[in-house]
């Protein structure tokens, strides 16, 4: 198979011109997994000389900047950062360079662990012993105990003493100092208020210019699983899908364009349906509907999924392209450079990706 | 030997690679003593460190990487009421006590550990006999692709070992993207003294594993305190995992998952279950810690269409399905097995998702698409190609066809 360039020619128009105050599903399946799809997105937004010639063709907003916001509630930021850098992005150094942001809501999404301290510990200062607990959180800036009122777990009833040495060089060693993480406490609209503040806040500080007079840039965020969020609570915890949709709805006001990635796989779908055999549990009744509600509100819906004439050795999955729910409610200038298809793509161990229409 | 000076290099810049953003950890790492990593090897794919299973041709399964990559959760799920996926979970077991590593168990009592299977020795070694005797019936291609292709035939290039150079190349293609882990360290210099240490072995399991490290399993059980159960599982493991010195390898067995036997009702409801699982999966993935896991849960009682086992395998790395045969054991004597040398198959075994590989996209694997077989005996747990025999069985269930729903040839005549 001939080798493409990173963002494949028969992908770019569905990749790179996101329409203004835009929301993009991206569906996936069990063994047809959409991570290479939003590295595409990253590329697009951010890959430098490539990426300014397809925004060309959006006219006027070639000469804005391009930003993204990337929270992903299912993989860490060694994945990310691996996996782009395949594709030749930095996003350590875009990180720097403020043009990317990386919201964590793997690491301590549900559980502070109990052993470490605010995860702002990155500096060198305890290269002594430290006194005491109390005096560790130097720098309150992300610090998520300060600033969340809720209540928090319990402390570990036996603490292991700060004292530890291996104890203190996975404290230091601990992700990089700008990845924010994201912390659930609490229940219902309270709790996604909170997480829907972190991650607004961080795409203000994104948003604010470096330099002054600076034209405001445009953010794109790509939120990566978000129906963990729904998965993990449920209405029990008075979270559903419609407090999930306000939750989306409510960021989607901050930036210029959102990418949902969401499960699609058939018993999260398909169970909620009348003519199921089984009587749906909350969990896939939930499920079914946040994702087909936010189909409703996508312009475009790109579908992830297995072959389903079985495995092959040279097609991964399929990629379907159709029109969302809002497809037609904004100028339609902007979506005619795209036309609902389907095509084949191909992973390839290094990560670069083919795709291309079926018998070709 | 031209390898030699492409090792050095590679040792040299495997020291500065395992974790390029954190400053402060990096003497502590760099001057670690390469022996402190036994059993865990760079994958033959992409650099990043695995390690075994202790069952040879699962590691062969697991997309080329010949092992489990470190930080990922294998989740393995089983039909019917057999203990396929015990056995593979005690053999896994069995490999970390054998490489000193640090085995967590949740959920059972310390019996479970003393009926580890025995060490029989490393798992190449048996291999090289079987070989052997194979050799003579197979026409030979090249010495160096010769152990390549040993198990089945899709699964080349997962025996990063016997083939240096090969890997050695790979391995510096992606040293700069991916960052050579550490245990490349280890692997190389051990590689120049002539000496492998085995990363793989195999076990008996109709004998007990006596091994010094046995004692050190760390069991944590289920037991009702004024938390939540799940809640204290995490904070014990996370304690004994933030007290060991940072190169310790751990390895975390969660037999049975929700068997209602082992949890509390409760525990199955998924705003319970899932945080739990999230956050096994964030304590896997942190960048510091050298952790992999293997989870076994019974399908007889949660089904895969349902949306919280969807949910279980959508957050674990890998995801293998075990499905016996319901036949009695002696029925299958004489069907199944595709020479009379074989053993016969004992079940089918599907890949849903394998670790890795299917994170970045899935496809490009020459694994995939495959029908597998399984056997468990009493030395290994050996997973081939299944393919159905040619004889035997065949001819009564021709005659039963034709008895029974095919109308004979005679009563077809007009």
């Amino acid at each position: 198979m001939p080798a493409q360039p990173p963002l494949p020619p028969l992908l770019a128009p569905y990749v790179s011109a996101l329409p203004p105050s835009s929301l993009t599903l991206l569906s996936s399946v069990l063994g047809a997994t959409g991570n290479w799809l939003i590295l595409r997105y990253l590329y697009s937004a951010l890959g430098a000389p490539t990426g300014d010639a397809a925004f060309g063709l959006l006219g006027g907003e070639s000469g804005r900047k391009r930003k993204v916001v990337l929270v992903s509630f299912l993989r860490g930021w060694e994945f990310w950062r691996s996996e782009a850098k395949r594709l030749g992005l930095d996003l350590a150094r875009l990180t720097d360079k403020r043009q990317f942001a990386f919201v964590d809501g793997l690491s301590e999404l549900f559980y502070t662990p109990a052993t470490l301290p605010p995860s702002s510990q990155t500096t060198p200062t305890t290269s002594g012993p430290a006194p005491s607990r109390t005096v560790l959180p130097v720098r309150s800036q992300p610090g998520p105990v300060p600033a969340r009122g809720g209540p928090q777990p319990a402390p570990a009833p036996a603490r292991p003493t700060p004292n530890n040495p291996y104890q203190r060089v996975q404290q230091q060693s601990r992700g990089p100092g700008p990845v924010k993480q994201l912390h659930l406490t609490g229940t219902g609209v309270q709790a996604l208020d909170a997480l829907e503040n972190d991650i607004s806040s961080v795409i203000k500080q994104l948003k604010t210019p470096v330099t002054p007079g600076e034209e405001e840039p445009e953010i794109l965020l790509i939120v990566d699983q978000p129906d963990l969020l729904l998965a993990a609570t449920g209405p029990a915890k008075g979270i559903g899908a419609t407090e999930m949709g306000e939750w989306i709805m409510g960021l989607q006001q901050n930036v210029h364009a959102t990418v949902l990635a969401l499960s699609a796989d058939s018993p999260l779908i398909h169970n909620a349906a009348e003519s199921a055999h089984q009587p749906s549990t909350p969990l896939e009744m939930e499920s079914a509907a946040f994702a087909i509600g936010s189909a409703h509100r996508a312009q475009m819906v790109l579908q992830l999924r297995n072959l389903e004439t079985g495995a092959a050795r040279d097609v991964s999955g399929v990629l379907r392209v159709s029109k969302g729910g809002a497809w037609g409610q904004v100028d339609a200038g902007a979506e005619d450079k795209w036309e609902e298809r389907e095509v084949l793509y191909f992973v390839q161990r290094d990560g670069g990706v083919c795709v291309f229409g079926r018998g070709e | 030997m031209s390898f030699r000076k492409r090792n050095i290099g590679l040792s040299a810049g495997a020291d500065r690679a395992p974790a390029p953003n954190t400053t402060t950890a990096q003497p502590e790492q760099a001057s670690a003593p390469p022996e402190s990593n036994p059993g865990i090897r760079p994958s033959p794919d992409d650099g990043r460190p695995t390690t075994s299973t202790g069952s040879l041709s699962l590691d062969n399964l697991l997309a080329g990487h010949g092992g489990l990559p470190i930080g990922k959760m294998l989740l393995i799920e089983e039909n019917g009421t057999t203990d396929f996926a015990g056995a593979l979970l005690r053999y896994y077991a069995a490999e970390g006590v054998v490489q000193d590593q640090k085995i967590h168990v949740i959920g059972m009592p310390e019996q479970w550990g003393r009926s580890l299977p025995g060490l029989l020795g490393p798992a190449d070694a048996g291999d090289e006999k079987k070989s052997d005797r194979r050799k003579g019936d197979r026409m030979k291609i090249a010495w160096r692709y010769e152990r390549l292709g040993e198990f089945g035939a899709g699964v080349a290039g997962s025996r990063g070992w016997s083939s240096p150079t090969r890997r050695n190349r790979r391995v510096r293609g992606t040293q700069t993207l991916t960052g050579v882990a550490p245990a490349a360290t280890s692997g190389d210099q051990t590689m120049t003294d002539g000496v492998q240490p085995a990363f793989c072995h195999s076990f008996d399991l109709t004998k007990r594993l006596t091994h010094p490290s046995i004692a050190n399993i760390n069991y944590i059980p289920l037991v009702p305190s004024n938390e939540p159960l799940f809640t204290s599982i995490l904070k014990r493991l996370q304690q004994v995992i933030s007290q060991s010195p940072p190169n310790t390898a751990h390895r975390i067995i969660i037999p049975s998952l929700l068997n209602p036997t082992l949890y509390p009702p409760e525990t199955s409801q998924p705003d319970i279950l899932l945080p739990f699982l999230h956050s096994l999966k964030a304590l896997l993935s942190a960048p510091t810690t050298r952790i992999t896991a293997m989870v076994t849960i019974p399908l007889s009682l949660f089904s895969r269409s349902s949306g919280l086992v969807r949910w279980i395998e959508i957050i674990s790395d890998g995801v293998i399905e075990l499905c016996p045969f319901p036949h009695s054991a002696d029925a299958l004597g004489a069907s199944g097995a595709a020479t009379s040398h074989e053993e016969p198959p004992q079940g089918m075994l599907k890949t849903h998702r394998l670790p890795v590989l299917h994170e970045r996209g899935g496809g490009s694997d020459q694994n995939i698409g495959q029908d597998w077989a399984f056997t468990l005996s009493r030395r290994k747990f050996e997973i081939k190609p299944f393919s159905l025999p040619p004889a035997e069985g065949d001819k009564e269930a021709q005659d039963g066809a034709t008895s029974g729903g095919m109308p004979k040839k005679a009563d077809l005549e007009f």
